[in-house]
């Protein structure tokens, strides 16, 4: 009975969705065809009867059905790809835009379009899957003499995400208007005017289907430990290959198609689970029949209303809209047992002493490369020197920035070293906790809905939304005194609002998007002196701050039991932290924007180059994250002139290829 | 007869306004970020000193062509502020899409915001006040008027050559093969469109600048469907074989006009360009139609 009942709970949430889409359906038909509906047809002023049943005819026909039909068949391969990279990775947040697919795909896309454009007419699904298993091959190779192992697996996904998002940014802020389909197609449009695509990926998911289900006892097999499954016979590292290489097919095939739809993969095999489909095989049959039905209604509902609106809202990017509020509501729900960042990995407490020698060395460079860039430049005629003479030109446009990228540098460094220790995961950074994407939320927001922009009124609404942030994070992890990984999930789900947002605009194709777009990628050109100087002396501030709370950092890497026998009320300091990380954060994100590769990577290099305590590691990262934005935010000025590339999209890819070459050895 | 009249018009005029672009200094040095600005200086015989993405410009916009001397400042939303710094500028000029750029760039030159895109107002009143203000700004106020007379005498000279009774008019642009612009109230088209007399049969809402992306299954219109160049490559196939595509009404009645590129966010002489192309894709028409009807 208890079996039976495993089986079939999930239709409980199946059979509403399926019910509405019914519903709306039938609606949508009634009022297409007028000799349904005995209605007059819209435009039946202008029409003869049999043109309007006509074309109704082949509306639906050619539109409506084959939509609902691509709605339900990339909902079902976004689930199955899902459960099978969450079975694969045993990580219940896996999900396939994780290890870079869908921005690999979407990159591949934006090159073919500038350069290559011959291959679009061959077939842009080539295209899109040749980016996609690129981006999986480096993610992979990346994690291979690890074994694959999860984590590892997770991170250099994360990595991969970021520097492939760098470079595709770059390209969409220099050709904005080449790229109006693919902006569309970005943001998932599940638009259809034929059935070429149903036939393409039809047969696609019933192979896929078919060889999941073939794998589907072994795969189930990896829930025990690895040895465990070693011991029956299997091989672990194939098994995996073969589970990711069969998710990524079909992910590249579904989103090739119809775009980055957002969310589905990662929450039709949670919610199912939820539901009570617990083994390997209940999910492998429910999840995509219920990533479908959420796919088709959110589609369907769209596709009713959206008329009303002077904006088009892609499916793909409403379902990533709809899923932050959903994963934040899921998260004190999942049960992360066997999912919590290997602290391992995190040689935090090594008795190495830091070397005086270093910073002198670390110190020399920050200086040279501020003179650099206040004093060397190109111009309409060449590379200059600029000597003192020319004071004013350095004054007014060089210095604030200079001021800016040091100050926006150093409190990321600050915040993310921070975090880093706090949660004891290498990769957190301030993104990844959201507030500065909940910051890029507000923003957008304002100069959406906004016809005059002004500098104070951003300053204002991006530190409302900052706090509004922070306030969302402190609610929902109040209650489990926040922990490490909830935190970090926290984050991602508040990060999760931003991505579709740009993607609505950016598939509008609206003109206020080049300097959007450029703010969010980390510029500091509209910083002025008063401005990059308080940014400057503010950071300065923060540095001088940190033997405050540098035994704090010191003891909370060790585990939080430990901490508490060491006398630290761990609540009460992490709480502390947070807010300080998000102020840092917040004030970084109004200087700069939201890409911030700086937190992320400033840490990493400091406790690469053996500090390991608290206090050397802070201002060790200090240092690392003023040299990593001045030096980004020079060539920035430098590589495309009279172009200017925003400071934090060059910090993105000069730190992405630093991380993906220490990666190998990591 | 009628074409040859109008080419004699605009060769006077061009005669007329190229006259004036000679000598430099008696207009200011003046720079701009804004392609539509790009065009109403143009228009009024001042070469810019300094534009922005002069390449995408050419690309896009393309028509009055920019002379070689005009220097790149690099992007719209973030101009290089050094190198205009060093162009010695008496004068900016922005549209408030800018505004965010205003306070720097005021460090450099004088800035004026002028205001185009404006969907309270009327859209032709709009160009006219924008080429005014231009050329107030840039001591063309007489060569402003001339040019606006003569931009209004073109489009309504068109308009008396309208057929009575033309159908109303879907105008889009292709984005993929999925996908369109309907371009309705607030955009230029739709401007010139109403200006000539004719109807727009885009009635849905659309955003501050007057279009909406829609998919191709709404462009069920009796009227003509008006096809902007260009098209992108992914759009191709849908002429040939979608099942869709063939089933609309303007389709299946040979009701589809092509029409070469012009700049859709674009100033007067965008206008009158969108104005007289659309008055030869519409003369083609009616002589297509003519012929099948004489069968």
């Amino acid at each position: 009975m208890i079996q039976l009942n495993r089986w079939v709970s999930p239709a409980y949430v199946c059979l509403p969705l399926a019910i509405i889409s019914i519903v709306i359906t039938f609606n949508l038909i009634q009022s297409t065809l007028p000799d349904l509906s005995y209605r007059s047809f819209n435009f039946s002023v202008e029409f003869s009867t049999s043109e309007a049943t006509e074309m109704s005819k082949a509306v639906i026909q050619f539109s409506v059905l084959p939509r609902i039909t691509i709605a339900l068949l990339v909902g079902a391969a976004l689930g199955l790809a899902g459960v099978l990279m969450q079975q694969v990775l045993r990580n219940p947040i896996a999900s396939p835009t994780t290890l870079g697919v869908a921005s690999g795909a979407q990159l591949g896309l934006l090159l073919a379009t500038l350069f290559a454009p011959g291959l679009l007419a061959f077939g842009s699904e080539w295209v899109a899957l040749a980016g996609g298993a690129i981006s999986l091959l480096l993610v992979l190779s990346l994690s291979w003499h690890r074994g694959l192992a999860p984590v590892a697996v997770v991170l250099a996904g994360l990595v991969v995400n970021l520097y492939i998002g760098a470079l595709s940014t770059v390209l969409i802020l220099f050709h904005q208007e080449e790229f109006r389909g693919l902006m569309i197609w970005a943001a998932g449009s599940l638009a259809q005017n034929s059935w070429s695509d149903t036939l393409h990926l039809l047969p696609r998911l019933v192979i896929a289907v078919i060889l999941a289900g073939l794998i589907a006892r072994p795969l189930s097999l990896l829930e025990l430990d690895e040895s465990g499954a070693r011991s029956l016979g299997i091989s672990v590292r194939k098994l995996r290959l073969v589970g990711l290489g069969l998710s990524v097919f079909i992910t590249a095939s579904a989103v090739s198609l119809v775009g980055i739809v957002g969310f589905v993969g990662l929450a039709a095999p949670v919610i199912v689970k939820l539901m009570g489909a617990r083994s390997l095989a209940q999910r492998l049959l429910w999840a995509p029949v219920f990533g479908g039905l959420l796919l088709l209604t959110t589609d369907l509902f769209l596709l009713q209303y959206s008329a009303q609106l002077p904006s088009m809202v892609p499916t793909g990017a409403m379902t990533g809209l709809l899923g932050a509020p959903l994963l934040l509501w899921l998260i004190p729900r999942l049960a992360l047992k066997g999912s919590a960042p290997n602290t391992s990995t995190m040689p935090f407490q090594l008795t190495s002493k830091p070397n005086p020698r270093m910073f002198a060395w670390f110190l020399a460079l920050l200086l040279i490369s501020s003179i650099v860039a206040l004093f060397v430049t190109r111009s309409a005629a060449g590379w200059v020197l600029t000597d003192t003479g020319q004071w004013e030109a350095i004054a007014n446009w060089r210095l604030p920035r200079v001021l800016a990228a040091a100050g926006a540098g150093i409190l990321l460094a600050l915040a993310g070293a921070t975090i880093q220790r706090m949660t004891a995961n290498p990769m957190a950074s301030p993104e990844v906790l959201g507030i500065s994407s909940g910051t890029a939320v507000g923003l957008i927001l304002t100069i959406y809905f906004s016809s005059n922009i002004t500098v104070p009124l951003l300053i204002v609404s991006g530190a409302a939304s900052a706090f509004i942030t922070l306030a969302v994070l402190i609610f929902l992890n109040r209650r489990t005194g926040f922990q490490s990984e909830r935190l970090l999930l926290t984050g991602i789900a508040i990060a999760a609002l931003f991505e579709p947002l740009r993607s609505i605009f950016l598939a509008n194709g609206d003109p206020r998007i080049q300097q959007v777009v450029a703010w969010m990628s980390g510029s500091t050109y509209y910083v002025d002196f008063s401005s990059g100087l308080s940014a400057f002396l503010l950071a300065v501030v923060m540095v001088s701050l940190t033997p405050l709370v540098a035994r704090w950092l010191d003891l909370l890497p060790l585990g939080r039991n430990v901490a508490l026998g060491l006398g630290l009320s761990v609540d009460k300091v992490r709480l502390v932290l947070l807010v300080l990380v998000a102020i840092l954060t917040a004030l970084a994100t109004l200087i700069v924007g939201p890409l911030s590769f700086a937190g992320l990577l400033a840490p990493h290099v400091a406790r690469m180059l053996g500090l390991s305590k608290a206090l050397p590691h802070l201002i060790g990262s200090a240092i690392v994250g003023a040299l990593l934005m001045i030096s980004a935010d020079w060539l920035g000025r430098q590589v495309l002139f009279p172009q200017e590339i925003p400071a934090g999209l060059i910090a993105s890819l000069l730190g992405g290829s630093y991380f993906i070459w220490g990666l190998r050895r990591y | 007869m009628i074409f040859f009249f109008l080419a004699l018009m605009s060769l006077s005029v061009e005669a007329a306004t190229s006259g004036t672009s000679q000598p430099m200094g008696d207009y200011p040095r003046v720079a701009t970020v804004d392609w539509t600005l790009v065009e109403t200086l143009m228009s009024l015989g001042v070469v810019p000193v300094a534009s922005a993405q002069i390449k995408d410009y050419q690309a896009w916009v393309a028509e009055p062509a920019l002379p070689e001397s005009v220097v790149d400042i690099g992007l719209r939303g973030q101009p290089n502020r050094e190198l205009a710094a060093s162009l010695n500028l008496d004068l900016i000029l922005i549209s408030p899409l800018f505004s965010a750029i205003e306070p720097t760039l005021s460090q450099i030159a004088p800035v004026q915001t002028l205001t185009t895109y404006n969907p309270e107002n009327n859209f032709w009143q709009n160009l006219v006040d924008t080429t005014r203000q231009v050329g107030k700004l840039t001591n063309r106020s007489a060569e402003a008027e001339a040019v606006i007379d003569h931009h209004r005498l073109r489009i309504s000279r068109l308009k008396k050559h309208i057929t009575e009774g033309t159908p109303s008019l879907l105008v889009v642009q292709f984005i993929d093969d999925r996908h369109v612009r309907a371009y309705g109230k607030g955009s230029l088209y739709d401007m010139v469109i109403n200006r000539l007399g004719l109807q727009n049969a885009w009635k849905g809402q659309t955003n501050m600048w007057g279009y909406t992306t829609v998919g191709i299954e709404k462009l069920t219109t009796q009227g003509y469907l008006v096809i902007v160049d260009p098209i992108p490559m992914s759009a191709e196939g849908v002429f040939e074989d979608n099942k869709l595509w063939q089933a609309l009404p303007a389709v299946r009645s040979d009701r589809v006009l092509s029409m070469p590129a012009v700049w859709s966010f674009g100033a007067l002489p965008s206008a009158v360009r969108f104005a007289e192309e659309l008055y030869q894709a519409l003369s083609e028409q009616r002589a297509i139609e003519s012929d099948s009807s004489t069968l």
